[in-house]
C-alpha cells in the first residue's frame, strides 16, 4: 500500500512538474491571457478596465474570484469541505468509551490556582473578541481591500483554535460543537451553490448574478453582482471556519475529541 | 522635521534591540536564557520600530493626510504589547512542563528543579 502511494505521488508530481514547462513566463505580454487569442481581446485587459463598470467592486481580485470565476471558487470551497470530511472520516473514532465534552469547564482563575491559566486566559479573553471582529471585517470588506471569505474564515477558525489551545478542547467544543461545525460547513457550501442555483431558477446561467436584481430589493443589475459576491463570500467563510476547527480538533485529539493538546 | 528625527531615533533604537535579541538567541547557553533574549528583545524592538513608523505618519496630523494609518499602527503596538509577552510566557511554561533543565553555573542553585518537585506533588 505504501509503495502504491509512493508511485501515485511520484507520478502526479512528475505530471505536474512537466506541466509547469507549458506555463507562460511571468508577466509575458504575449501570453494568451495578456495578448488575447487570435483577434479576441485580452482577458487581463478586460478585467482591469471593465471590472468596476461591471460590478462596482474596486478590488479586482475579489471580482475575478467570486464573480467571473465563481464556478472555480465554488469548487475550491468544496475541496476545503472535502478535506475536512476526509479528516473526519479517517481520524474520528466514534466507537469506544464515549466522552461527552460539550460542557464549558470552569477555569480556576483564583490567585492560588494555576498561574499560567491567569495570564494566558486573560490575554485570550481580551484578544479573541478582537480577532473575531477583525475576521468579520475581513469577510465583509473583501470588496474594497485584500480579504474575503477564505482569509476571514481562516482568522475566525484560528480564534476558536486559540481558545482550544489556551484552555482546552472541551471549552472550545462547548462553544462550537462537532454537530455545529459540520452543519456550518455544509451550510456554507449550500449558500454558495444556492446563489448559483437561484440564478438558474431565474432562467440564467449558474452563478450569473446579474439577474438577482429582480429579487433583491433596491438593487440594479450592477449592484446585484456586488451584493451576490458578498453573499458567496459569507458562504465561503462559513465553510472555511468550520473546516479549520474540524481539522484542528480531530488532529489534536487523535479523533477522540476528548482533551486535546 | 522634528517628527522625522524622533521617528529615526526610535527606529534605530529598535534595530539595535533587534540585534541584541538576535545575538542573544545565538549566544545564550540554554532554552530559558534564549527565550529571555528573544522574548524581551523582540517585544521592545518591534514596539520601538512600529512606534517610529507611527510618529513618521503623525506629521500628517494637520489634516492633509490619513490619520487612520497612525491609529492602525498604534493598535498594532497595543496588540504586540499584549500578545508577545504572553506567547513568550506560554513557551517558557511549556518548556518547564517538559522538563528542560537550565544551565547552572558554579555554585548556583537550580531553583526550578525544587519548584517542579512541589508542583508535581499537587
Amino acid at each position: 500500500m505504501k509503495w502504491f502511494g509512493l508511485i501515485a505521488t511520484a507520478f502526479t508530481g512528475i505530471l505536474l512538474l512537466s506541466a509547469v514547462g507549458d506555463f507562460a513566463r511571468f508577466g509575458d505580454p504575449h501570453s494568451p491571457a495578456n495578448a488575447g487569442v487570435g483577434d479576441r481581446p485580452s482577458v487581463s485587459q478586460y478585467y482591469i478596465t471593465d471590472t468596476y463598470a461591471d460590478t462596482k467592486v474596486p478590488n479586482i481580485v475579489t471580482a475575478v474570484l467570486a464573480d467571473y470565476r465563481g464556478y472555480d471558487t465554488m469548487f475550491e470551497t468544496v475541496v476545503i469541505f472535502a478535506a475536512g470530511i476526509s479528516i473526519f472520516a479517517i481520524l474520528r473514532s466514534l466507537g469506544g468509551p464515549v466522552v461527552p465534552v460539550s460542557h464549558p469547564q470552569a477555569i480556576d482563575t483564583s490567585v492560588d490556582g494555576d498561574h499560567q491559566r491567569i495570564i494566558i486566559g486573560t490575554t485570550c479573553r481580551l484578544m479573541i473578541p478582537v480577532i473575531q471582529l477583525f475576521a468579520l471585517y475581513v469577510v465583509a470588506h473583501g470588496h474594497h481591500s485584500p480579504g474575503g471569505g477564505f482569509q476571514g474564515g481562516v482568522i475566525l477558525g484560528a480564534s476558536f483554535i486559540l481558545l482550544a489551545l489556551a484552555k482546552d478542547l472541551g471549552t472550545a467544543l462547548g462553544r462550537f460543537s462537532e454537530k455545529r461545525y459540520l452543519t456550518l460547513g455544509c451550510v456554507g457550501i449550500m449558500i454558495y451553490a444556492g446563489f448559483g442555483l437561484l440564478c438558474q431558477a431565474l432562467e440564467r446561467n449558474l452563478l450569473d448574478y446579474e439577474i438577482l436584481h429582480r429579487i433583491m430589493p433596491a438593487t440594479d443589475a450592477v449592484m446585484a453582482r456586488s451584493h451576490s459576491m458578498l453573499g458567496v463570500e459569507v458562504g465561503v467563510a462559513f465553510t472555511v471556519t468550520a473546516i479549520m476547527f474540524a481539522i484542528y480538533s480531530n488532529l489534536s485529539s487523535n479523533g477522540r475529541l476528548d482533551h486535546g493538546l | 522635521m522634528i517628527y522625522d528625527i524622533v521617528a529615526v531615533i526610535l527606529i534605530a533604537a529598535g534595530i539595535v534591540f533587534f540585534l541584541g535579541a538576535a545575538v542573544g538567541l545565538i549566544r545564550f547557553p540554554d532554552f530559558y536564557t534564549r527565550m529571555h533574549a528573544a522574548g524581551k528583545g523582540d517585544t521592545l524592538s518591534s514596539l520601538l520600530v512600529i512606534l517610529g513608523f507611527a510618529i513618521h505618519e503623525f506629521r500628517h496630523f494637520d489634516g492633509s493626510g490619513d490619520v487612520i494609518v497612525f491609529l492602525k499602527l498604534l493598535a498594532i503596538c497595543a496588540f504586540i504589547m499584549l500578545t508577545s509577552p504572553t506567547s513568550t510566557h506560554a513557551l517558557m511554561d511549556a518548556g518547564y512542563e517538559d522538563g528542560i533543565e537550565p544551565v547552572i553555573g558554579e555554585g548556583g542553585e537550580n531553583a526550578l528543579a525544587e519548584t517542579r518537585k512541589t508542583r508535581k506533588k499537587d
